[in-house]
């Protein structure tokens, strides 16, 4: 027979089991809109008394004990964890390369405005004018007008494209570095800590779990990065998983550790001391091998890698013979910077070398760069273009003619047909100087510039379309298996509840029988 | 497939986001008529645009520089038929002078009316407006026929007497890019020239009005072929005594004479013609014009009637949206339970 009081025990856990049941159910619902909150379940098992050898058995069958309350655990996909966290680095990289390209294109865009092509236009409708009247004074001082309007506009084009990428400088090193990554890598490492403690005295930390998921999912959206879990020892029948974070580059399988259980290191974005700085990340090291060491080129992914292109991406400017100086030949706004520098320096030079027609030895020079002449003459870019003093001083300085008579002004025709034939556009492009970048009038190229910009911003678009799709649909996976329905919970409620009544009705069950027995059994002729 | 109320509540989120989103744009186009707003939502059309809009502002200068030309060539013309004039009146007034039977005085008379006209006919080779002279060629700020100490005429300092076939004002001209592919070449000299049959010249060179160069008589005599001089030489020897007057020689200075006055009909001639031209370009570039308006709209610009039905369609699916989501969302099974 059974012992009498065994049965007690039963009810006993079964009451305890399905309150808790109902508990866990009730916290569900309670955060049913909690961000980052996973679904949580009891683990139940039943007890058996069937596991272990008795010095004395009798060879009969015990019933089970009863429901034992294993734990409290999570629904969580951990391989679908981490192609989310990958594709949310994708999503973030294109979506801040994409954000810094379209306010560049918003500057030199000419779809709705009057940009530096409508100048040029300008610029050449006022040659023709002087051409009809090659002595009249006013319409030199027309031209000379329309060609400070052309200069003033690819200054202005430069620093605002200056003003887009000091922006983005900004962003990367205060926000996303300084108060983000940071942040959250020092934010996992004392969760890794407290986590830590916890898992070793035995507890299952739901909560602090998915406070570390939601810090790593947010780090996955700065950097690429890979989560490895080491198992560990530490006891008889425990073992606990420790958690490191690497940056990890898939194209070359390098790797820079991050974070290590309860140690972390941070990052300090450099700005080198060019004129135009290029960006170089520096890690400080709390432990491995790196303290110190720039480790710009491990950073592929994540808005990070979107920040860096955008910084430094120098396209076919980018001298990547030399890994020292982050070379990046992605189409960023240093990029668009050196194409505009092209067009002044070519624009300037070309019609320097008309003015000075016949050519002379103090050279006739129409265009010039802002601040005080040095020798050699410092290079015209966008940004310091200017009417020369010369010109400002008297608008007839620009050359109408060659031969001398008054009205003639083949020189004039000469500028006229240079703005609408091809030109030969000259850059100094790492190790081949004075290389041919283009071939087309002044408004070719720079609607070949803007075409350039557009289709990228379109590409750009496509891919951030494509890549937050992705994301949508994983993170509805995600919320398939981890996510709240209030239905789900409310039928789990009754069905916890009904649970519950039956267990008590069974303890009664026992009370009434074992009331019985003490109160009732053997009391003859009372 | 286990839905949960995140789920629901995201998507019709992000449903609603593009709905709306679609509906700006839209409105956008309507209300400005462009079917694109920035070039990266239609980089190729946009990039035809821009080159749409390069031609159009050439085309428009090209029409501006052919009015100041036609309004340059009236003026010529105008002041060519004024010297017709002058040379029919002194052609009348020679060959009366020519009739043997007129005395001294009466030819001293004719002489002077002679003297008059010649500096008429100075002082309209030397026309100009708005201080710039019309037959000097690119020379338009000093007075392009000049008369020297020994009273012969000079064109830009040049004698006309002496001035040959290949002369370099023969054919210096003022001239405007009128749309032709302005193009330079290299002269026989080495030098860059302008390609003259790329660009529109407008302007009357003196020597061609007045003639140039001397006429060799048989015997041996050297008579000035420019208008001029010529009108000199006939004063001159109208002025000479009964004895030494010679009618025959004045005979053959008129005949030259005449020879001469031909020009004068032969530059309203060119003029003419060129102005003609000069209206059939205007022609061709009014209709080029048309036509690259034409194609603009048909690059950049939305039609309306589509875009709006496009627009009401999007609003429709915007407010099914809306009606819907509120019935999405509400109801659980919390409702349903005692």
């Amino acid at each position: 027979m059974i012992p009498s009081f065994v049965p007690f025990q039963t009810a006993r856990r079964a009451i305890a089991a399905s309150m808790t049941a109902i508990t866990v159910t009730g916290n569900n619902i309670a955060n049913a809109n909690t961000e980052n909150y996973t679904r949580q379940k009891v683990d139940l098992n039943s007890i058996s008394s069937s596991d272990f050898t008795q010095q004395y058995t009798t060879g009969k069958e015990y019933p089970g004990q009863g429901v034992d309350v294993a734990g409290i655990s999570q629904y969580r996909d951990t391989f679908l964890d981490s192609r989310y966290r990958e594709q949310a680095s994708t999503a973030a990289r294109y979506s801040t390369f994409l954000g810094g390209l379209s306010e560049t294109l918003s500057v030199i865009d000419e779809a709705m405005t009057d940009g530096l092509m409508t100048q040029f236009a300008d610029f050449t409708r006022q040659l023709q004018t002087y051409s009809q009247s090659p002595t009249s004074s006013d319409i030199a001082m027309t031209v000379r007008t329309s060609a400070e309007s052309v200069v003033a506009m690819m200054s202005a084009y430069s620093s605002q494209i200056t003003k887009v990428r000091e922006q983005a400088v900004n962003d990367l090193s205060k926000v996303v570095i300084n108060k983000d990554f940071n942040t959250t890598v020092e934010n996992i490492a004392s969760l890794n800590k407290a986590i830590r403690e916890q898992e070793i005295s035995g507890e299952s930390p739901n909560e602090l779990y998915d406070q570390r998921n939601a810090a790593i999912d947010k780090l996955s959206s700065i950097a690429n990065i890979r989560i490895t879990t080491s198992p560990e020892k530490v006891g008889e029948n425990r073992t606990i998983s420790n958690l490191s974070i690497a940056v990890y580059d898939t194209s070359t399988g390098r790797e820079l550790p991050i974070v290590d259980r309860a140690s972390y290191n941070t990052l300090t974005a450099i700005q080198s001391s060019d004129t135009n700085p290029t960006i170089s990340l520096r890690m400080n090291s709390s432990f491995g091998s790196n303290d110190g060491a720039n480790v710009t080129e491990f950073f592929t992914g994540g808005s990070i890698k979107g920040y860096l292109d955008l910084i430094n991406g120098d396209g076919i400017y980018a001298d990547t013979s030399t890994a020292s100086t982050n070379p990046n030949d992605a189409n960023g706004t240093l990029y668009y910077l050196h194409t505009l520098d092209t067009l002044a320096s070519n624009f300037a030079n070309t019609f320097n070398k008309l003015n000075d027609n016949p050519p002379t030895t103090t050279p006739k020079d129409l265009f010039t760069a802002a601040g005080p002449a040095t020798i050699p003459p410092t290079p015209i870019t966008a940004k310091n273009i200017q009417v020369s003093d010369a010109w400002k001083k008297d608008a007839t300085y620009i050359t109408t003619t060659k031969t001398g008579t008054s009205g003639a002004a083949e020189n004039l025709h000469r500028m006229i047909e240079t703005m609408s034939e091809d030109s030969t556009f000259l850059a100094d492009l790492p190790g081949n100087p004075g290389s041919t970048v283009f071939k087309g009038s002044f408004n070719e190229y720079m609607a070949a510039v803007v075409g350039e910009l557009s289709l990228q911003v379109e590409l750009n678009e496509n891919f951030s379309d494509t890549a937050n799709t992705v994301l949508a649909t994983l993170s509805d996976s995600k919320e398939q298996i981890s996510g709240i329905s209030l239905d789900e919970e409310g039928v789990n409620l009754v069905v916890f509840q009904k649970a519950y009544q039956a267990a008590s009705r069974y303890f009664t069950v026992l009370d009434e029988a074992m009331d019985t027995v003490i109160n009732r059994m053997g009391r003859v002729g009372l | 497939m286990r839905i949960t109320n995140k789920m629901m509540t995201r998507n019709y989120l992000s449903n609603l986001g593009s709905l709306s989103s679609n509906l700006n744009t839209l409105n956008t186009k309507v209300t400005t008529g462009r079917s694109f707003l920035k070039s990266s939502e239609d980089a190729a059309s946009a990039i035809r645009g821009y080159n749409i809009r390069t031609q159009l502002s050439k085309n428009s200068m090209y029409q501006e520089n052919i009015s100041y030309a036609q309004s340059s060539l009236t003026n010529a013309e105008s002041t060519l038929n004024q010297i017709n004039g002058i040379t029919q009146e002194a052609s009348v007034k020679i060959l009366s002078a020519m009739n043997s039977t007129k005395s001294l005085n009466e030819r001293n008379i004719i002489a002077t009316e002679l003297q008059a006209l010649r500096d008429e006919l100075l002082s309209s080779l030397n026309s100009s407006s708005s201080d710039v002279y019309y037959f000097g060629g690119t020379n338009i700020d000093k007075e392009p026929f000049t008369v020297g100490a020994d009273g012969k005429l000079s064109y830009n300092g040049a004698v006309l007497d002496a001035m040959t076939s290949g002369s370099e004002h023969l054919t210096d001209s003022r001239y405007l890019d009128i749309g032709l592919n302005l193009a330079f070449t290299t002269d026989a000299l080495g030098n860059d020239v302008v390609d003259k049959s790329t660009v529109f010249s407008y302007s009357i060179t003196g020597p061609s009005i007045t003639g140039y160069g001397e006429e060799t008589l048989a015997d041996g005599t050297k008579i000035p072929k420019n208008l001029y001089d010529l009108l000199g030489q006939i004063v001159t020897e109208l002025k000479k005594t009964d004895i030494e007057y010679n009618t025959e020689k004045v005979g053959k200075m008129y005949g030259v004479f005449k020879d001469s006055s031909l020009n004068v009909v032969n530059s309203m001639t060119v003029v003419g013609a060129k102005s003609s031209y000069l209206d059939f370009m205007t022609d061709r570039l009014e209709t080029q014009e048309l036509n690259l308006k034409e194609l603009q709209t048909a690059v950049e610009g939305a039609d309306p009637a589509e875009t709006i039905v496009e627009f009401s369609s999007q609003e429709l699916a915007y407010q099914a949206a809306l009606q819907m989501g509120t019935k999405l969302l509400q109801p659980s099974i919390f409702d349903y339970m005692a």
